[in-house]
């Protein structure tokens, strides 16, 4: 197993407005393993989301590098970024579906980048579909479906180029707890089918435990911890981490006395 | 007939006749004329124009402080005129493009001089409303600008671009009747010469119903094509 598909190394972002600046980002280390399902949990306001951002150059960093397989990431020009973005799946907490298209046309809108056309590209289409469960809605409008299969259409859009990386920018933060079950399912599944490497943020404990192999604890610009997720539920080293753990822990203990009852 | 010699009703009855509309008809034919050509071009400038300004703003796709300033700052201009000054300022414009500052050609420089600025800023503010995070989706993807613009932000503003547009219009139709006062001919001319200077308020009413009627149709038109696209992504 590669060790570091995607490596990060002392990234830094700030950002400024009229009164202050902010530093999002302070010296940011993190590797990531080719075909793990890769957390980073964190308060809202930790910076987890810039980094995730940072990763396809969404936000450009101040310093510092990104790389993901052999391309560094931080240092190509405009057309070469372009080409490596059509490689790097994202999904988003609102979804980001064109609604002037089809189900259909916003899967294969990323397939006309690559040029991938005519047959080739409807065959990649279907192929996408089934493997998100929504092939009956292939002509469909986004704005006839439901959040998880928005979702799923998100997925299925992302992964049409075949990447090696499927970035998920609190993907399922704006979904009920069932539907962000099943979205979760569809990534372990896609990971596990594909071998594609997942970096996932949330603020919510409960979806790493879920879904993740690897995990890391963010807070204010900080990577506090990373580790396995067992190990880190184990034996939480950061008082952050700690917090988090507990807080997940008071839920699912009151719910095991609802159950008791 | 004036209302000083006749009641109202009499003069609404004999706006309806025929000696009225046989003077009223060529005047349609030359404010349609005039409303179609202008329109044709401040679509075509509006747009041209309001994609600039949204391309080169702070937050745009291809930020330019100086492009974007000076552009906005010229349309501010324009906008800061009122429509009469705007005619009355592109008489010698009109002069020296379409070789006379009369009729229905020199009112259409006018028209386009003033409403093009308009529309350019509708088309701006319609831009905007698209969620940037189908923009950053498309960046995500490896879209390019150019791309991200035609096949993304114009498709998914296309129903507030149409009402926008049918906006202008309107304005556009009521700029013509204005400029028919100075000269362009048209609806404007008709009710200026016999209803204002000549108290044939009959022809004035004939005016009337033929602008609001105009008005009612693009309108209608422009919202229902909004609004079947709106239907079809189901958005409504």
């Amino acid at each position: 197993m590669d060790e570091k598909f995607i490596e990060v190394s002392q990234l830094h972002k700030t950002f400024y407005n009229k009164r202050q600046r902010i530093e999002v980002l302070k010296g940011i280390d993190l590797s990531v393993q080719k075909g793990e399902i890769y957390g980073i949990v964190g308060f809202s306001g930790a910076g987890k989301s810039t980094l995730v951002r940072c990763m396809n150059r969404l936000e450009e960093p101040d310093s510092g590098t990104v790389r993901i397989g052999d391309k560094e990431i931080t240092s190509l020009g405009k057309a070469a970024l372009n080409e490596q973005r059509r490689k790097i799946g994202m999904i988003f907490q609102q979804f980001n579906l064109f609604d002037s298209m089809t189900v259909a046309q916003n899967i294969a809108y990323p397939l006309k980048l690559t040029g991938v056309k005519g047959r080739e590209a409807n065959e990649r289409v279907d192929e996408m579909l089934a493997l998100v469960g929504l092939t009956e809605k292939k002509k469909a409008y986004p704005g006839e479906l439901s959040g998880g299969q928005k979702q799923r259409v998100g997925i299925a859009r992302a992964l049409a180029n075949r990447p090696d990386v499927l970035l998920s920018d609190e993907a399922t933060s704006a979904l009920d707890p069932q539907t962000t079950l099943s979205v979760l399912d569809l990534l372990k599944e896609i990971n596990e089918k594909l071998g594609l490497t997942i970096i996932l943020i949330t603020h919510e404990l409960e979806v790493i435990k879920y879904a993740c192999h690897r995990m890391a604890v963010m807070e204010d610009g900080r990577l506090l911890e990373q580790g396995l997720v067992k190990e880190i539920f184990r034996h939480p080293k950061c008082e952050t981490a700690r917090n988090f753990i507990s807080v997940y822990n008071r839920f699912r203990s009151e719910e095991e006395q609802e159950d008791v009852q | 007939m004036s209302l000083y010699k006749y009641s109202f009703w009499e003069v609404l009855k004999h706006s309806f006749s025929a000696e009225v509309w046989d003077k009223v008809m060529p005047a349609i034919g030359e404010t349609m004329y005039m409303v179609a050509v202008s329109s044709v071009f401040v679509l075509i400038f509006g747009v041209l124009l309001g994609l600039i300004l949204v391309m080169t703003s702070k937050e745009g796709l291809v930020p330019c402080k100086v492009i974007h300033s000076i552009l906005g700052a010229v349309i501010n201009c324009f906008r800061s005129l009122p429509q009469v000054i705007i005619i009355i300022v592109m008489l010698p414009v009109a002069r020296a493009l379409v070789g006379k500052s009369y009729g229905s050609n020199a009112c259409i420089i006018s028209l386009i001089a003033s409403c093009v600025p308009l529309f350019a800023r509708l088309v701006e503010s319609s831009l905007l409303e698209i969620d940037k995070g189908k923009i950053e989706a498309a960046k995500a993807m490896g879209s390019g600008n150019m791309r991200i613009l035609f096949t993304i932000m114009v498709p998914e503003t296309l129903p507030s671009l149409i009402r926008a547009f049918t906006n202008a219009v309107v304005i556009v139709i009521s700029m013509t009747a204005l400029a028919g006062s100075f000269g362009a001919g048209g609806i404007g001319y008709i009710a200026v010469t016999y209803g204002y200077t000549r108290y044939r308020h009959d022809l004035l009413f004939a005016t009337i119903v033929v602008l609001i009627v105009i008005v009612q149709a693009v309108q209608l038109v422009g919202d229902t094509i909004s609004k079947v696209i709106l239907k079809k992504r189901h958005l409504i």
